[in-house]
């Protein structure tokens, strides 16, 4: 696999913060110059609102076909600050140029260290968010991407199978990251409908507690309940999705390999039990025969043994 | 005047319909032991289902395996009293009608009914007689009918898990339990291959004939070792000569209490009860414990099928291991050896570091495990023999019942006491250790004690005098049995020889 390393240092103020990080203090630093007026504001505004900073570092091993890439998962404002590292053993090489990129824009203040070239961004709603490259060029070409997203809710590959007249619960949970708040949609042709619970409340409930798990209870299944469902999580930063999957049957669908497997038990036990019968009249026969050939038998012995007997009284 | 050879049904067949028995044992006790590991898929999906934590669910499977072990002696009452088919067929229809009702259950109460009690009494209704059906047709072959008829149990395993994953991807779990109630019906075809054999059906026919002979001197040989106390002589037609009979030989009729005087079953007993103190726990916690030192979950799911691969080969062949001529008269050692071997395997399993110490430790612990299964009850029966078998294997399987239960609970409060799964290991290795060397030493202790008093048995045959006054003095010993042996003292110098036979082949 590539060979890179990241270093994920957090710094932050003691309120509010998960328990698997280190609180080092904290770190807000004040705008830069090239912050315009708005963006001054919302960065006083981040210095009041305890933001987070991370930093996230790909090690470029060298020129190579693949590229390298990085998943980053943010669910709430941040600062971030993404580098690139060119490994010690092409420090040699010069003169080399290095542009950040998102998209077609292209980043200026580039903050650039012994081999690393960095910049600091701060993500604060969702049009931030996207795929950051930074390429170096000298004799060849090297890139590398960061991915910024939101993080991703799961659905589940196999559908949920229930029955007409049942009720179901379909399940969305967040891993790592809790949600703001959760959206039910279902899917009506090629439309997303969001479920109000409130409205339907004897067909649908909503349970959103705890925060970052959600139910949906869907009552008195039909068949137009049938299709597919999604479970939207709410971020700082952002939506995402999960699709699920609904099935609902007829009693009938498991009813007839039920009714064949119930007829072959009957029809096998009926055979063996024939069988069983069948073998005993034949064994019965056999018997009647046998005992007729040694009582036959037993005549004979009785008469050999009685001429014996008289043939050895004689002898005396 | 025809020789006089009243009353003695021929021996067991060790052959011909025997095997189709063997069948249908196979599929009984595969169900028996395989079901309630099998319905654990559908846990997850019964849990969301009904909002109930996971323990309440794996309740279902406890209430299960206990009313299986536990409904024991009633099994065995009512094969006393109506032999195996007719218990087996009812016992099919039980599980059907269990898992059929599971099916519209509208909380996790009824499920703990349907599929916990109703199943699983179903369930034991079909492990018991299928066992003791197996020493009603087999002798000399038994201990390779034993081995094949509990190979059932990994076999079903192996169909059960992916069958009923695909039935739970089709339709649900409802579906599923519709579709499984109707597929347990097939014990009912099981148990209608159980065809009555033996003292139920002995026929008073006028025959000599060698197989008669024979199975004379084997039952003999088997009355000489069953030495300890008198036995349930196997002729149910006496009984009825017998007339009025007193309150405890009523019970006894049903369920032999008097095993508890049996000086065999009480080491039996005692040995396995500690036995499966460490038994099932490390097949409930290897998948765990393969997963917490960072194998991932399809390689962790994979061992136990390896496990269950070895176990499938390794019960038949254990079963013709211990019919051979060297291993047989000594199978309470080789059963002995058995679980101390699966014991070593547990202590050792420790030091197996990464995946392939794993497979080495899954192949030697499913060699152990069928090596143990294959004789379980092959060495009840040779103990007690196979008339007192019937309610031995009762007794056995309502006291094995507690600690079977406990087992997995005590591996679990191990682990999460010192958050280690070595100390699950090493109590589970050394409990079974233990059973081991103790079934070991007691069991030279009773061959001995069997010899000594097979000797001071025909010492008194040759003496007709205390023979007769043995009679007079009533000691249960009924009228028949002093006939056969009086009939017997011509037979006597022969006995050495056929002893051999009837025990080596």
């Amino acid at each position: 696999s590539e060979a890179m390393t990241t270093t994920r240092t957090v710094n932050w103020k003691t309120q509010g913060s998960p328990s698997d990080h280190l609180t080092l203090g904290d770190n807000v630093s004040t705008p830069g110059p090239d912050l315009t007026t708005q963006e001054f504001k919302q960065a006083t505004k981040e210095n009041v609102s305890n933001l987070t900073f991370v930093e996230y570092e790909i090690l470029l091993p060298g020129v190579s076909a693949t590229s390298m890439e990085k998943n980053i998962t943010l669910d709430s404002a941040t600062r971030i600050e993404l580098s690139c590292r060119l490994d010690n053993k092409y420090s040699h090489l010069k003169s080399l140029q290095v542009t950040w990129k998102r998209g077609n824009e292209t980043i200026r203040h580039i903050n650039k260290t012994e081999n690393s070239w960095s910049i600091q961004l701060r993500i604060l709603d969702n049009s931030k968010l996207g795929s950051y490259t930074c390429t170096l060029k000298g004799e060849e070409e090297i890139s590398a991407m960061f991915h910024l997203q939101v993080p991703k809710i799961e659905g589940k590959e196999k559908p949920l199978v229930s029955y007409e007249g049942d009720s179901t619960i379909m399940i969305c949970k967040s891993f790592g990251y809790t949600p703001i708040t959760w959206t039910w949609y279902v899917t009506n042709g090629s439309e997303q409908i969001a479920i109000n619970d409130s409205l339907l409340a004897e067909k649908y409930v909503i349970n959103r507690v705890p925060a970052n798990v959600t139910h949906l209870k869907i009552l008195k299944l039909t068949k137009e309940d049938d299709g597919v469902y999604w479970c939207e999580a709410a971020f700082e930063l952002g939506k995402s999705k999960g699709k699920l999957k609904l099935k609902v049957l007829s009693f009938m669908v498991p009813l007839k390999p039920f009714l064949a497997i119930v007829a072959e038990v009957v029809i096998l036990v009926t055979i063996v039990f024939l069988y069983e019968m069948y073998s005993k009249k034949k064994e019965k026969r056999a018997g009647d025969e046998k005992e007729f050939d040694q009582v036959e038998q037993l005549k004979s012995e009785e008469s050999n043994g009685l001429e014996n007997s008289s043939a050895r009284h004689r002898k005396i | 005047p025809p020789p006089a050879n009243v009353g003695r049904a021929p021996g067991p067949p060790d052959g011909g319909w025997g095997w189709v028995v063997v069948f249908g044992a196979f599929v009984s006790i595969g169900f028996a032991y395989a079901f309630p590991k099998g319905i654990a898929i559908f846990f997850k999906e019964i849990q969301d289902f009904f909002g109930t934590s996971y323990s309440e669910i794996a309740w279902v499977s406890s209430i299960m395996l206990a009313t299986t072990y536990g409904a024991g002696p009633i099994s065995s009452i009512l094969v006393n009293r109506y032999g195996s088919r007719p218990v087996v067929i009812f016992g099919g229809l039980l599980c059907g009608i269990g898992m059929v009702s599971a099916a519209f259950c509208t909380s996790i109460l009824q499920l703990y009914i349907c599929v916990g009690f109703i199943t699983g009494f179903g369930l034991a209704l079909n492990l018991q007689p299928s066992v003791i059906i197996i020493g009603k047709y087999f002798l000399k072959r038994r201990p390779i009918a034993n081995g094949l008829a509990m190979a059932g149990s990994p076999v079903m395993l192996c169909t059960l898990a992916p069958l009923n994953q695909f039935l739970f991807d089709n339709f649900g779990w409802r579906g599923s339990f519709l579709i499984l109630g109707a597929i347990l019906l097939n014990c009912c075809v099981a148990g209608a291959l159980f065809r009555p054999i033996g003292a139920a059906t002995a026929l008073v026919k006028t025959q000599v004939t060698e197989e008669g002979k024979d199975a004379l001197k084997e039952e003999v040989t088997k009355d000489a070792m069953e030495m300890s106390s008198p036995t349930n002589v196997p002729i149910e037609t006496k009984m009825e000569e017998e007339g009025g009979k007193d309150c405890c030989e009523k019970i006894n009729q049903y369920l032999d209490f008097s095993l508890f005087k049996h000086r065999g079953f009480l080491i039996y007993l005692i040995g396995n009860v500690l036995m499966f103190l460490g038994f099932f726990a490390p097949i409930v916690f290897l998948a765990p414990y393969a997963k917490h030192i960072g194998i991932d979950e399809y390689s962790a799911a994979f061992l136990l099928s390896i496990l269950a691969i070895v176990d499938m080969i390794a019960r038949p062949t254990t079963g013709i291991i211990a019919n051979s001529k060297w291993v047989r008269p000594r199978i309470q050692y080789f059963f002995s050896f058995a679980i101390a071997f699966n014991g070593a395997c547990h202590l050792l399993c420790p030091l197996a570091s990464g995946y392939t110490g794993l497979v080495v430790y899954s192949i030697f612990f499913g060699l152990a495990f069928g090596m143990v299964c294959a004789m379980l009850f092959e060495t009840l029966m040779d103990l007690v023999g196979a008339t007192r078998f019937t309610s031995a294997v009762g007794l056995v399987t309502i006291v094995e019942c507690c600690t079977i239960l406990l087992g997995p609970p005590i591996g679990g409060t191990l682990i999460d006491t010192f958050g280690d799964y070595k100390y699950m290991f090493i109590k589970c290795g050394a409990v079974m250790v233990l059973a081991g060397t103790f079934l070991f030493i007691m069991n030279y202790y009773n061959y001995r004690m069997l010899a000594k008093e097979e000797k001071e048995r025909k010492a008194k045959e040759e003496d007709p005098k205390s023979v007769r006054t043995e009679n007079e003095g009533g000691n249960n010993w009924n009228k028949e049995t002093v006939q056969d042996r009086l009939e017997l003292e011509p037979l006597r110098e022969e006995q050495e020889g056929l002893k051999k036979e009837a025990n080596g082949t």
